[in-house]
């Protein structure tokens, strides 16, 4: 049996093999083996990054690894789009599924096994795994972080992609995680997008409803110069689910990112989407939505670090809490002291439904240089009681107001974001949520009522 | 009795007496004027008829036909046809105006209003007031001018086709071809099944809408009621006539 917590060596070894994953792949897998074993788990009491999720009363990690293959993923949002899109599968620890379309695969376009890519592709395979999270010395990796080099030794499923420089896909592709299997999931994402090149990639996380699993997850993405990468990441989970993601993205000299995440099921998610601005000039714009309910503990990291000058970055997450659930925010802002002409500004707002909600934001800026324009805010919220009597003295129902109320709040996040069937796929369930709340437990803040007057 | 009958009509707003006792009568198809110096309670009157929260009924009553209304929730007044065009329209974001719009007429007429008949009647009612097609996707008041609200305010009214409709000082704040403009569309809406109650400080509006009385708000009390000479009297000579003969001290 092996368990995320104490695989060996000969377990990877095994595992490696049966893949068919080259020499090379295999001895980075020990490698990490070895890093990871040395480090101990999270502490949230020591380590920074880990003070807002409790590790050590939220995750199990003593779970054995699954590579069973056999769960069946629901339907897609992007089922409903009518397309053909170059889709991944990874089911329950194993990759069961890869489609790409002729016409993409003409154009050079590679969505396949990671361990296949390993030998088919593996000048850029051997390059950019791993560089984003270990000590690569081409990388911005580093993090010495257990629950991060455990899946760089033990990943059990990976997706690499392959978009080359020069061509633009308008079409998603789409990789599709599910889990129904109890256990340990080690998923991993390997995405390089060549210079010029443009793409989105859909990271759709689902479950069963009543399976007890931790998913452990690194995407990589690299990024060239001028390439135009679009991420959006559901987290769709059922309410056993822990999701500890790490979807980092290296930005290339004028290249365009923004990664949209959609927070909605899962017992845990922490969730940290980075960009590493690596390239004068790239742009990064973090954007997350969530909504938090009973027992539910969501921890949104957006890391941005600001390596390159003149590169900005704009995050954007809004939430909504309702029950005993608990968010955090931590914007992490990293500019590096000849990161002259940064331009930056975070920004978190959230909504508490009901009372016994709790959200924190914590804007966490490091910064070295002085040349930059830097901003950050976060407000906190209710329902907010004039809004709500202006909609229902048109004669729309409370509980129709509410929801209107609190879905347009979230619309501002994809003001302009044009990937086909986000904004709706997240609205409609944002939406489900609401409509399935009790509504007359929503708190609706007053204050504005009062304030007529100072108009 | 008429379609609405206020009376002895007492209001608080934050443990303060605004409105001490006030009478009115509007039935359908007529058109009341209501003046009044700052702070002497007109919009406290309108809010009151619309059922805002902030403001508390002690005493007295209002009754629109029959029903009073004192119990019912905002959507139930709007329900019944009471409409209130606000002094001060709220900001509404990511609620797109025709998202809005159409649950508000849906809810308004208790049907599914198919959505090719309630766009064609929406662009048509805003062909006739002068707003902009880009309107169609904005956030409900959210950056509109003081101007785009006020003609957004009858744009509502124009689809919720009220039985009463308060404006609370749709005319100010508008310039002067704005003004004909959203003057002619309460006029389009009015008729023998609407009665309106204009609160404005200007007899310019009542230039193209003829009030059949004026009133006169001092201290949350109706002091002078008047033909539209009133208005006229009142623009022209402020509230000191009315003011020295009721003896009260604004
Ligand atoms: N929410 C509130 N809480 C406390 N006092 C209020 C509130 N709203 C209004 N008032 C007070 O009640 C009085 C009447 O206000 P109201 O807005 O009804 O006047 P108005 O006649 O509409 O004035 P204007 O011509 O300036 O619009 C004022 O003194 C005002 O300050
Ligand atoms: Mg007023």
């Amino acid at each position: 049996m092996t368990t995320l917590s104490a695989f060996t060596e000969d377990d990877l070894a095994a595992a490696s093999a049966a893949a068919g994953e080259p020499n090379w792949l295999t001895d980075r897998r020990l490698a990490a083996a070895k890093r990871a074993l040395d480090l101990a788990w999270p502490d949230s009491r020591k380590d920074e990054f880990w003070r807002s999720t409790p590790f050590q009363q939220r995750i199990d990690v003593d779970r054995e690894l699954v590579r069973s293959g056999a769960g069946d993923p629901p339907r897609s949002f992007t089922d409903g789009l009518g397309l053909t899109l170059p889709t991944a599968r990874i089911v329950d620890g194993v990759l069961t599924e890869v489609t790409v379309p002729e016409e993409l695969a003409q154009r050079g376009v590679v969505v396949t096994d990671l361990s296949a890519a390993a030998t088919d592709h593996r000048g850029l395979v051997e390059a950019h795994l791993g560089s984003l999270t270990t000590n690569d010395p081409e990388g911005t990796g580093g993090d010495a972080d257990r629950t991060i080099t455990a899946n760089d030794a033990a990943w059990t499923a990976g997706v690499f992609i392959h978009v080359p420089a020069e061509v633009e896909l308008d079409a998603p592709i789409v990789v599709r995680i599910h889990a129904s299997e109890s256990g340990a999931h080690l998923p991993r994402v390997l995405a390089v997008l060549g210079h010029h090149a443009r793409a989105s990639l859909y990271l759709e996380h689902t479950s069963t409803s009543d399976v007890d699993a931790l998913v452990d997850q690194v995407v990589e993405v690299i990024a060239a110069d001028a390439a135009k990468l679009d991420v959006a990441s559901f987290q769709l989970w059922g309410n056993k689910v822990d999701h500890l993601a790490l979807q980092k993205v290296q930005a290339h000299r004028d290249s365009e990112i923004r990664h949209v995440s959609v927070t909605i099921g899962g017992r845990t998610v922490r969730l940290l989407p980075e960009t590493d601005l690596v390239g004068p000039g790239a742009q990064t714009r973090p954007l997350g939505v969530y909504f938090a309910d009973e027992g539910q503990w969501f921890d949104l990291q957006p890391y941005v670090r600001h390596i390159a000058p003149n590169a900005s970055s704009d995050v954007l997450f809004k939430g909504a809490l309702q029950g005993n659930s608990r968010t955090v925010f931590r914007g992490n802002i990293f500019v590096h002291r000849d990161a002259v002409g940064t331009d930056t500004d975070e920004n978190n707002k959230y909504l508490i439904l009901t009372e016994g909600a709790r959200a924190d934001a914590t804007p966490f800026l490091e910064i070295e240089c002085a040349d930059i324009t830097a901003g950050h805010g976060s407000a906190t919220g209710q329902i907010d009681a004039l809004q709500l009597y202006y909609l229902t003295s048109r004669g729309i129902p409370r509980d129709q107001a509410l929801r209107l109320i609190v879905t347009g709040f979230f619309r501002e996040v994809f003001s302009d974001v044009e990937l086909p069937g986000v904004q709706d796929a997240a609205l409609e369930r944002i939406e489900a949520l609401v409509e399935a709340a009790d509504l007359s437990s929503f708190q609706v803040n007053d204050a504005s009522l009062q304030d007529l007057r100072d108009e | 009795m008429a379609d609405l009958e206020i009376r002895d009509l007492h209001v608080e707003a934050d443990d303060t007496p605004i409105l001490r006792g006030v009478d009115l009568d509007l039935d359908k198809g007529r058109t009341i004027a209501l003046m009044g110096p700052n702070g002497s309670g007109k919009s406290t009157l309108a809010y009151a008829i619309a059922g805002h929260p902030a403001y508390e009924v002690t005493g007295g009553t209002i009754t629109w036909k029959g029903t009073e209304l004192n119990e019912l929730t905002p959507d139930e007044r709007a329900q019944l046809g009471v409409f209130l065009a606000m002094q001060y329209p709220v900001e509404v974001p990511g609620v797109s105006l025709t998202n809005f719009l159409r649950t508000a007429v849906n809810a308004v007429r208790d049907e599914d209003v198919p959505v090719r008949e309630f766009m064609q009647s929406l662009r048509s009612e805003m062909a006739e007031l002068g707003v902009d097609d880009s309107f169609l996707q904005r956030s409900v008041n959210e950056g509109f001018s003081g101007g785009e609200k006020k003609r957004f305010e009858i744009l509502q009214a124009a689809l919720l086709r009220p039985e009463l409709a308060v404006l609370d000082e749709t005319d100010s704040g508008l310039d002067v071809d704005a003004l004909r403009i959203v003057a002619e569309g309460v006029n389009r809406l009015s008729g023998p099944d609407l009665g309106v109650l204009i609160i404005t400080h200007y007899t310019r509006i009542l230039r193209y809408i003829t009030a059949d009385e004026v009133h006169v708000m001092f201290e949350g009390r109706i002091v002078a009621s008047g033909g539209a000479e009133l208005a006229d009297e009142l623009e022209e000579g402020g509230y000191e006539r009315i003011r020295a003969e009721h003896g009260v001290s604004v």
